[in-house]
């Protein structure tokens, strides 16, 4: 895959969200706020699978939200096809939203319990009258379902009546309606049992392959989003702090944090137990109200020194790594980046 | 059996009431765990797993819960022949357990050090003063930082990570001999899961606790279990050895779970999928309750329910080198052979009347 | 590599025990709504299933009272007055001589009438200003809470009382908008709740992200499920309603005679201690009271169970 060929479908720059913290109840005055999301930028390329992945509090998910304009940055800009839609409302925005589609992380709440499955399925083309007419929308309906593998007779029945796994079917067959080319996908099978995950998963893979959908997963189980993503970005306090191809990402990373991450990650094979170098990060994540100076990550790194108190490093190919080729060189923000091959098997 | 055997699970069964009509949520649940040793019960939601544990800390809701049938020896005794008052002196003292959520485990209105020091003042008598001293103690032996300025503070003041290390704090207060953990990391990132597993097993040599880690993460269980029970619609499929199950799993469920999980060292192209769901208890199917969903599945498998069945490796490893056919043979028999004895609870067995086979291709591949 | 699952396997298997989740209620491949789940849980609720005979009964008498009561019940015989039961007057007659169980028949109607009236009334206003401060939250959820929170703090009896005896206005529509104008805010703190709670389900965002409007998605998905609770206020706050008419009409504010009402005739029997003579006079009207009462609290109690999303 060679993403610098094409046009990026959707160009991210600089997205920031902070969220005020107000004292007062009717004289409001702003006492702070939580910086959410911090500088963000990426590119997602058509029929390609991003993969964000970070520990909770770390912004992902708000980033999702301000893609599908459920929340208006701060600063920044979300480029479709070059257009700016952050700043899009009424009838713009609404002709947008058709190309870029979601899926949630609970199945138990993002589907209303008072609508069958007909007219969950079926909302989309409620909202956009034109994309299906109105006696053919039944049909449209049932084909989604086959799509999704499911029963189209269930047609009628309400989500109560189906399983966790079945509910993410439907809320994927949703997000399918409108032929979208964007499908934002936060968390979508962290809710599952083991054994119906992978049934997602190769779903959303069949769909892609189908459809030539780009996907957008944000995830916080690293195994999986290296399974489903042709590029990964890992994301901390509000930051993208390294990026690249899934091999650069786990075969290579250069950023410490990313390094103790993969270490983390138990690996389902006894016999690695004994050999496995595990690096443990001390502490916690501070808090995104009050991020340190400099380097984000510096209060939790091994190798951190004063530079990195002083100086915000940027998220580029580190210049110590510059003499090197290969999938070493991607986008890193550290300023003592260094290679540790497979930490993931120690 | 060993002399070193604390909990002994024989046969449990519990039943739910619901307005739908009698769940069978544990039918004839059976497994041992050794003191120093921990035991991971594998399963998934409805599994049974969970019903397991609270029915031998005692905690089990009753009714709608129901305990029908088996028997649950610690340290020798039964519990299920205890009292309340006799059970109650157990929990805590001898075993102790620690949940998911522990910010709802812990009482938001008192302080993280009066909770923990409930345990010296109930159990052991001791003094407000004596009790917030052991209380800091312990904070440091899990680790948790200045622990000594951060004893008043409530439970909502410390992180996810903290509150879990709390939660255990609590549950090793009083030293117990055994010690049962739901899910402890679920709800925790990736870097604070492995400091808290860490410190989980380091207190757990220290201490040489026999340990309970129920969970669904397959990597967690291969980090830090010993011996592994798979659970399966309110029965054990597998018992095996950490290393053998992951080597050659006997059973095709555990064998499925294992091909269905993503390797973050391994990227591979489409994932095997368990197809199906897992069943209703309310309508387990006849026979094996896995064959609507095995690829394994034979005609037999729809009528007959398979017993736990001894895993040994003379049987196994004799079959093989010999041909699929033969092996398919050797298994048909398998309940004339004399290999199909009754498993020692704790011995390596499997609840698949065609675990050979299963077996035998797992370690060819 | 196993072989990858085809689509076909599993459809076949999730329908054979999808099937087997629907036999469990209903037959299977019903739709089952969760309304109809709570009407299935209803209908097998003794509690529900007497308040509601009681209070359909109610119903039926106050819309044709004359189907069981067949006299007039401001024909009064004077002569008759404070008379004991007697053979075709079974509750016997009050202090103008009027047969009380003619009246206590009769007054069914005004009471439920200002009950079902004013709590329409309650609910409505209560969902709209609740609904809205929820949904739009900020400033607007600021202002309409405050409001609420001023007309809370009128207490209902005495807000009600003094408006009443300053607009001297007779019938029941005046008491109706009274306590209409007093009682909302209850629904109101309720309503927005409700909405509140409903607006964080990932579905209300689904829809958003789908380009719905603000009217769908409130008439859609967030009314729908927000109603259960305001509805169970409501079942109760009628019975409330119903008692506070009595109040008001036997505190003299209320309806007046010549309207038949049961606080009418409680006030009338107890003016110059007459019921110590008569204690029938007294009993009927009051006993009719508490169990019409009793009746729609207990339907509230009954509707609750059945709602409740934590018990399903």
């Amino acid at each position: 895959m060679t993403p610098g060929a094409r046009e990026p479908i959707l160009e991210v720059r600089d997205l920031v969200k902070h969220f005020p913290l107000t004292q007062g109840i009717i004289l409001r005055r702003q006492v702070g706020a939580v910086r959410a999301v911090d500088g963000v930028s990426f590119t997602l390329y058509p029929g390609e699978t991003l993969g964000i992945v970070g520990e909770s509090g770390c912004g992902k998910s708000t980033v999702a939200k301000l893609l599908m304009n459920l929340e208006r940055p701060t600063a920044g800009a979300v480029l479709y096809k070059g257009e700016d839609i952050s700043k899009l409302s009424g009838r713009a925005l609404k002709a947008v939203r058709r190309n870029i589609q979601m899926v949630f992380q609970d199945p138990y709440t993002s589907l209303n319990p008072r609508m069958t499955v007909g007219d969950i399925i079926g909302e989309p083309f409620d909202i956009h009258p034109d994309v299906a007419p109105k006696g053919d929308r039944r049909r449209r309906v049932r084909e989604l379902l086959d799509v999704v593998g499911l029963n189209p007779e269930y047609i009628n029945r309400y989500p109560h009546q189906f399983s966790g796994g079945q509910r993410q079917r439907i809320g994927i067959a949703r997000g399918l309606a409108l032929n979208p080319e964007i499908i934002v996908a936060d968390e979508p099978v962290s809710a599952l049992d083991v054994s119906v995950q992978a049934q997602v998963i190769n779903l959303m893979e069949k769909l892609q392959d189908e459809f030539g959908l780009a996907y957008m997963v944000i995830a916080h189980d690293l195994s999986i989003v290296r399974h489903i993503s042709d590029r990964v970005g890992v994301m901390y306090l509000g930051k993208i702090v390294e990026i690249g191809s899934d091999t650069a990402i786990y075969e290579h990373p250069t950023h410490p944090y990313t390094q103790a991450l993969l270490s983390a990650v138990p690996v389902p094979d006894p016999q690695a137990r004994e050999g496995r170098e595990r690096i443990i990060l001390t502490g916690d994540v501070p808090s995104p109200a009050n991020p340190p100076s400099g380097c984000r990550f510096r209060t939790r790194c091994w190798k951190a020194q004063e530079r990195c108190e002083r100086q915000e490093p940027p998220l580029a190919v580190p210049p110590v790594l510059a003499d090197r080729t290969g999938e070493v060189l991607h986008d890193s923000a550290c300023h003592f980046a260094e290679e540790k091959r497979r930490v993931a098997h120690g | 059996m060993t002399d070193d055997r604390l909990l002994e699970v024989r046969d449990l069964e519990v039943e739910f009431t619901t307005r739908d009509g009698v769940v069978r949520a544990l039918n004839g649940v059976s497994y041992g765990v050794d003191a120093g040793e921990t035991l991971a019960v594998l399963g998934e939601s409805g599994s049974g797993k969970s019903v397991t544990a609270q029915a031998i800390m005692g905690i089990l809701d009753m009714p709608p819960g129901r305990i029908t049938g088996g028997e649950i020896l610690f340290q020798g005794r039964d519990l299920l022949g205890l009292g309340a008052e006799e059970r109650r002196k157990i929990r805590g003292p001898k075993m102790a357990m620690i949940f998911q959520d522990a910010l709802s485990s812990l009482n938001p209105v008192l302080s993280v050090g009066f909770q923990l020091g409930e345990m010296f003042r109930v159990h052991r008598g001791a003094s407000r003063k004596e009790a917030k001293e052991r209380a800091v103690e312990l904070m440091e032996r899990v680790r948790i930082p200045a622990a000594r300025q951060r004893v008043n503070d409530y439970p909502h003041e410390f992180s996810g990570g903290m509150r879990q290390r709390i939660m255990i704090a609590m549950a090793l207060a009083l030293e117990p001999d055994l010690i049962i953990a739901d899910e402890p990391t679920t709800a925790l990132d990736v870097t604070v899961q492995a400091q808290v597993m860490d410190l989980l097993a380091d207190l757990q040599r220290e201490y040489r606790m026999g340990l309970i880690l129920i969970t669904h993460d397959l990597g967690v269980v291969a980090d830090t279990a010993d011996r592994i029970a798979v659970m399966y619609a309110g029965r054990i499929v597998e018992n095996a050895p950490v290393k053998e199950l992951y080597a050659a799993p006997a059973h095709p469920y555990t064998k499925g779970l294992l091909d269905s999980i993503p390797r973050l060292d391994q990227k591979g192209g489409q994932l095997y999928a368990i197809s199906g769901l897992p069943p209703n208890l309310l309508h387990v199917p006849d026979g094996c309750p896995f064959h609507p969903r095995c690829p394994r599945a034979r005609d037999r498998c729809r009528t007959d329910l398979p017993p736990l069945y001894a895993v040994s490796e003379r049987a196994a490893g004799g079959a093989a080198d010999a041909t699929a056919e033969a092996a398919e043979a050797a298994a048909a028999d398998a309940a004339h052979d004399d290999i199909a004895r009754v498993p020692e609870v704790g011995e390596r067995s499997s609840a698949c009347h065609y675990w050979k086979e299963t077996v035998d291709d797992a370690r060819r591949a | 590599m196993p072989e990858p699952n085809r689509p076909d396997t599993p459809l076949d298997a999730q329908g054979a025990a999808l099937d087997e989740a629907v036999v469990t209620r209903g037959e299977p491949g019903r739709a089952r709504s969760l309304s109809s789940d709570a009407w299935h849980d209803l209908r097998r609720n003794p509690v529900f299933v007497i308040s509601a005979l009681l209070i359909l009964f109610l119903l039926l008498i106050a819309i044709w009272p004359s189907s069981i009561a067949s006299r007039d019940p401001l024909y009064c015989q004077l002569s008759r007055s404070l008379e004991g039961p007697a053979p075709g007057h079974w509750f016997g007659f009050d202090t103008q001589g009027c047969d009380v169980y003619t009246r206590v028949v009769y007054g069914a109607r005004a009471s439920i009438a200002v009950g079902v009236c004013a709590t329409l009334g309650v609910a409505l206003l209560g969902t709209v200003v609740g609904g809205l401060a929820g949904f739009f939250g900020g400033f607007w959820d600021a202002l309409l809470s405050r409001t609420t929170d001023v007309f809370f703090a009128v207490p209902l009896v005495l807000g009600a009382i003094v408006f009443l005896s300053m607009i001297q206005l007779s019938g029941i529509w005046p008491v109706v908008l009274v306590i209409a104008a007093l009682g909302w805010p209850q629904i109101a703190r309720i309503a927005r709740g409700a909405v509140i709670t409903a607006k964080q389900n990932d579905y209300v965002q689904a829809a958003r992200a789908l380009g719905a409007s603000n009217s769908r998605i409130l008439l859609r998905h967030i009314l729908p499920n927000a109603v259960a609770p305001v509805i169970v206020m409501a079942t109760i706050m009628l019975g409330t309603i119903i008692a506070l008419e009595a109040t008001l009409s036997f505190l003299g504010v209320g309806l007046r005679p010549p309207t038949v009402s049961w606080g009418v005739d409680i006030s009338s029997a107890s003016d110059g201690m007459q019921f110590r003579n008569a204690p029938h006079i007294l009993l009927y009207p009051a006993a009719a009271l508490s169990l019409c009462v009793l009746a729609f609290i207990m339907m509230g109690d009954a509707v609750r169970d059945a709602l409740d999303p934590k018990l399903r």
